[in-house]
């Protein structure tokens, strides 16, 4: 057929309908007419020819359907019908479309949003050009070390290596991250930045928006005294001027020229994105050149290289993976003493990102997902039950010429129109949902600022949206197609033979209900306790009331120790002599404040010969007062003294970890310890503090060395942590802090101001994230289950208000009828719990890593989550039992 | 549009009630009743074509532009729906008998060879 002519078709068929409909009436009449004259012809009664004529013809109706679908356009026109039929059904039970479509919003609208989160950190790639081919070799500790953490640094002659020998890696970037003060740009800012191999920029694949980035020339000592500064430090320092080029800056009092501007939304990398064990910067502000020396200069400064790297075309990561096993193995045999140190597990930068965050967030998109199915049982179960009382109104549209198939798609309509409203709804659900995340969920989670409504959650929203329509949709209009037209036509009501069918199917949808909400709330239940122990855990400090910052000094302006140690004792002077300070102290990482430094130790003067057989152990520089100013009591011995001093005797003060798993069972005060080198002193520990979680509440403590910052004899005191414990607010408390230092060096800046408060909360914000995400869901669950019990318990004693009605004529009491329907509720929530019960027990141990302080098949959550859903069971058949007891078995009777 | 495989009493392969339809009107227009008159009698009584299937196959070759359709009144002075055919459907009708030539010849040669 022609296209215009088709199109004229569609047109005339759908606009011109009443006209085409009427015709097609009048013609189908006139046949029959002509058919039963005919039969007059032959002698049969009028009456009689009429009858047999419409007999012969199957019916007008069922004729002129039968053209209809013939038509061009049928589908759309029969749609259009639907569509208009669906609407006036939906508006005409305002109080069903409501609770329907609200329910549907709210778990389509929850749904999207967690899919959002879900598709920025796990799907979406990261915001660099071939972003899956970039993975970092990430260092694993020893297992036997027991950091609590896996991730390590690399050292200097391995990343050399790295750089040099790989295969797989088309480049391999090495960074260390750093913190610079800038001077003479207005007020000195402590800057947060790294300093990159030449391999780095190559690796990432981002283009500077001016200027270049690093050369190989670049980086080599003595040539690195440029930087690359981000869009943000361009704009804040530099007005954005395109002159920045070739300019001169002032970076830790050295002149630095500036060679390129990275583009808007470069800050890697951002510490929050990073593993904590890795200490990186906030957001990276600005780069330089890493200049790794040929071998090793400064021995004293740990390792603390991290390596990125692009792989090659081709090459998997799989092959890369096996490249760095091999490249273990030969270290492993070259660093006799050094085995189990060079292990790496190549992660691709997008996994490494996502980090901690994958597994809570994998388990909120499934228990929202379990919230949605609930939903869904409840809205089709309502459904089923108007499709029963509508039967009748089937029947008469079946009498009318509809197919079954037509009836099936009416009800899909109504189903999927349901679904649409709701769907739209729940994308501005989603909306707020992501705006209440971001707003008020925890900083820490990685890409937040680009979670949003993009194009494939917009698909995820839609594809919901259809699943669920068709999948509370089905299954009452399957029951409702196949109702047998003349028994349902004569039985009219509700009493129809069909409905136990429907009533067991509902049941069934109950029982899953009530299945998928214990597991829910268990999962809940588990996650609450987990949360409770976390916060009722020892910290081994007193976060009430600290205000903590950073100080950094200038390498250029400061170099000698001594020096150094004085510029402290002057600062912890004046600090102290501050009015509402209380205590005050210095530390290399403040509690919660990330991964201590850490070294290999000996007990006695020599070093055991074979290094494998070091002992390993947190070290940390602190000063005088650190203490008593973060709150962590002193169980045994004192704390540092100010004639702890280069001259006197080596003391340290140990952790009660440390004590126990060396010293069990002896007094600790007066043993001995020293790091791994002899060149270290060996220290006397004159002291055992509590254990001071740093990285998260769930740690497990491991040993700790502290030693006095006055005697230290590693690393570096260039970059150290100001502690203060405050008589009232902390935070009031900065400015007279900065002038305090400010007195002693105006070009000192403080940097990551912030309270121990903050800091705990901070490392809580996830796990309460979880719980509070995982709490509402698991509650809004247990509320449809419980509707949904409700709306089945009534449903059944409407049913049977006959057989109650005869019970109670033949002298049943009203207390065994309310038991009765009571017993019916209990008995299908027991049943929904056991089968919850077998669920859950499975599910649980897959939450073992989220928990702690609680097994993940606890007896106790597993009861009390019973009993409560029973509870609610028990609330849920009340009422209509209630209504069955006040059942008059005169009315019942006579009930149609 | 599922034709009811009972409203013929021969199963009418695909295609050829519209032959048919095309055939009857070839002479003289014709209303509904006619066309399924005319057709049982060209056939001596093997298809008796029924409404269900006759009416949906008219308006589907009107909209394909074979057949035009007008009111008017029949041998008794009853209103009735009369359909002619169109130039394209003569030649639909040329093209459907020379098709239909083919095949017959063809299955008649395919059940010789045996």
């Amino acid at each position: 057929m022609p296209i215009l002519s088709r199109i004229t078709n569609y047109l005339r068929n759908i606009l011109a309908r009443e006209k085409t409909d009427r015709d097609l009436d009048n013609e189908v009449r006139s046949y029959s007419d002509l058919l039963a004259q005919e039969k007059m012809r032959e002698g049969i009664s009028p009456q009689e020819a009429r009858r047999t004529a419409i007999l012969e013809l199957g019916g007008i109706e069922q004729v002129k359907e039968q053209v209809r679908e013939a038509r061009a356009g049928a589908w759309l026109d029969s749609l259009l019908q639907d569509l208009r039929y669906a609407a006036r059904m939906l508006r005409k039970n305002p109080a069903f479309t409501a609770i329907t479509v609200l329910t549907l919003a709210l778990g389509i609208g929850a749904s999207t949003a967690v899919f959002s989160l879900v598709n920025t950190i796990l799907l979406k790639p990261l915001p660099y050009s071939d972003a899956e081919k970039i993975v970092m070799p990430v260092r694993l500790a020893p297992p036997t070390l027991n950091l609590g953490y896996e991730e390590i640094n690399w050292g200097l002659p391995e990343s050399q290596l790295l750089i040099h020998q790989s295969n797989a890696f088309q480049s391999v970037g090495v960074l260390k991250n750093d913190s610079f003060n800038l001077t003479a740009a207005g007020e000195p800012a402590l800057l947060d930045g790294v300093r990159v191999s030449a391999g780095f920029f190559p690796t990432m694949g981002t283009a500077p928006v001016l200027g270049r980035t690093f050369t190989t020339d670049e980086d080599h000592p003595g040539h690195e005294h440029e930087a690359i500064l981000s869009y943000r430090l361009w704009l804040d320092k530099f007005g954005g001027s395109r002159d920045i080029l070739g300019r001169s800056v002032q970076l830790n009092s050295s002149a630095y020229t500036v060679v390129g501007i990275m583009p808007p939304g470069f800050v890697f990398p951002r510490g929050e994105d990073m593993p904590a064990a890795f200490n990186f910067p906030r957001e990276s502000q600005l780069w330089v050149p890493l200049a790794l020396p040929a071998t090793k200069i400064h021995r004293e400064d740990p390792d603390e290289l991290s390596v990125i790297a692009r792989l090659k075309p081709g090459v998997s990561l799989a092959q890369a993976q096996a490249e760095m096993n091999v490249f273990a193995k030969t270290q492993e045999q070259q660093n006799p003493g050094g085995q189990g140190w060079f292990n790496s597990r190549v992660t691709p930068l997008a996994r490494v990102v996502a980090g901690d965050t994958r597994r809570p967030l994998i388990l909120i998109l499934c228990a929202v997902c379990v919230v949605l199915l609930i939903a869904c049982a409840n809205i089709a179960s309502l459904l089923l039950t108007r499709s029963l009382a509508r039967r009748k109104e089937f029947s008469l549209r079946a009498a009318l010429g509809a197919g079954s198939r037509r009836i099936i798609r009416q009800l899909l309509t109504e189903s999927l129109l349901l679904a649409a409203t709701a769907g739209l709804l729940g994308i501005v659900v989603a909306e707020v949902g992501i705006y209440l995340v971001k707003v008020s969920g925890p900083s820490n989670i990685p890409r937040l600022a680009e979670v949003g409504l993009d194009l494939r959650v917009l698909a995820f929203a839609i594809a919901i949206t259809l699943a669920t329509g068709i999948l509370f949709g089905l299954a009452p209009a399957m029951g409702a197609s196949r109702c047998d037209l003349v028994e349902s036509l004569k039985e009219g009501g509700l009493r129809s033979s069909g409905s136990s069918a429907g009533q067991r199917l509902r049941k069934t949808l109950l029982v899953s209900e009530v299945a998928l909400a214990l597991v829910l709330v268990v999962a809940a239940g588990l996650l609450l306790q987990t949360f409770f122990h976390l916060l009722s855990v020892d910290p081994g400090f007193n976060p009430s009331r600290v205000l903590t910052f950073e100080l950094s000094l200038p390498d250029s302006k400061y170099q000698d120790t001594a020096h150094i140690v004085a510029l402290y004792r002057t600062i912890l002077d004046r600090l102290q002599s501050v009015p509402g300070v209380q205590s005050v102290g210095i530390v290399k990482t403040v509690p919660l404040g990330g991964a201590t430094d850490g070294s290999g130790i000996r007990f006695t003067e020599d070093p055991p010969r074979d290094s494998r057989q070091l002992a390993y152990s947190n070290f940390v520089v602190g000063s005088p007062g650190f203490f008593s100013a973060v709150g962590t009591p002193v169980l045994r011995g004192r704390d540092f003294l100010e004639t702890d001093v280069l001259e006197s005797a080596p003391v340290a003060i140990v952790n009660n970890a440390m004590a126990k798993k060396f010293w069990p069972g002896q007094n600790p005060i007066g043993q001995h310890v020293g790091l791994g080198s002899k060149r270290y002193p060996l220290m006397t520990v004159v002291g055992v503090v509590a254990d001071i979680k740093h990285l998260s509440f769930r740690e497990e403590p491991g040993p700790e060395i502290y030693v006095p910052f006055t005697q230290k004899s590693y690393p570096s005191l260039l970059t150290m942590q100001v502690v203060l414990r405050t008589k009232s607010d902390p935070t009031a408390m900065t400015a007279s802090a900065r002038d305090a230092i400010h007195s002693v060096d105006p070009d000192l800046p403080l940097a990551a101001v912030t309270t121990l408060d903050a800091l705990v909360n901070t490392s809580m914000a996830q796990p309460r994230f979880s719980v509070l995400l995982l709490g509402a869901f698991a509650a809004l669950a247990l509320l449809l289950a419980s509707i949904g019990l409700y709306g089945v318990i009534s449903y059944s004693v409407a049913q049977r208000t006959q057989e109650i009605g005869i019970r109670m004529a033949l002298g049943a009491q009203r207390r065994a009828v309310f038991a009765m329907v009571i017993r019916e509720g209990i008995g299908l929530a027991l049943f929904g719990i056991v089968i919850g019960v077998a669920v859950a027990l499975a599910v649980t141990q897959t939450l073992a890593a989220f928990l702690y302080g609680v097994r993940p098949a606890d007896p106790l959550t597993f009861v009390t989550v019973s009993i409560a859903l029973l509870c609610v069971a028990l609330a849920a058949s009340y009422i209509p039992a209630r209504r069955a007891t006040l059942v008059d078995p005169m009315v019942a009777l006579r009930h149609d | 549009m599922t034709p009811d495989p009972n409203n013929d009493q021969t199963n009418l392969l695909q295609g050829t009630l519209d032959m048919m339809i095309l055939k009857s009107l070839a002479l003289d227009q014709m209303h509904g009743l006619g066309i399924s008159r005319r057709i049982e009698q060209i056939t001596k009584g093997t298809f008796q074509v029924k409404p269900g299937s006759l009416f949906p196959a008219l308006h589907r070759m009107e909209e394909e532009g074979w057949l035009v359709s007008s009111w008017g009144e029949s041998e008794n002075n009853r209103r009735a729906k009369y359909y002619r055919l169109t130039k394209a459907g003569r030649r639909q009708l040329e093209s459907e008998t020379e098709r239909w030539g083919r095949i017959s010849l063809a299955i008649a040669r395919a059940l010789e060879a045996s």
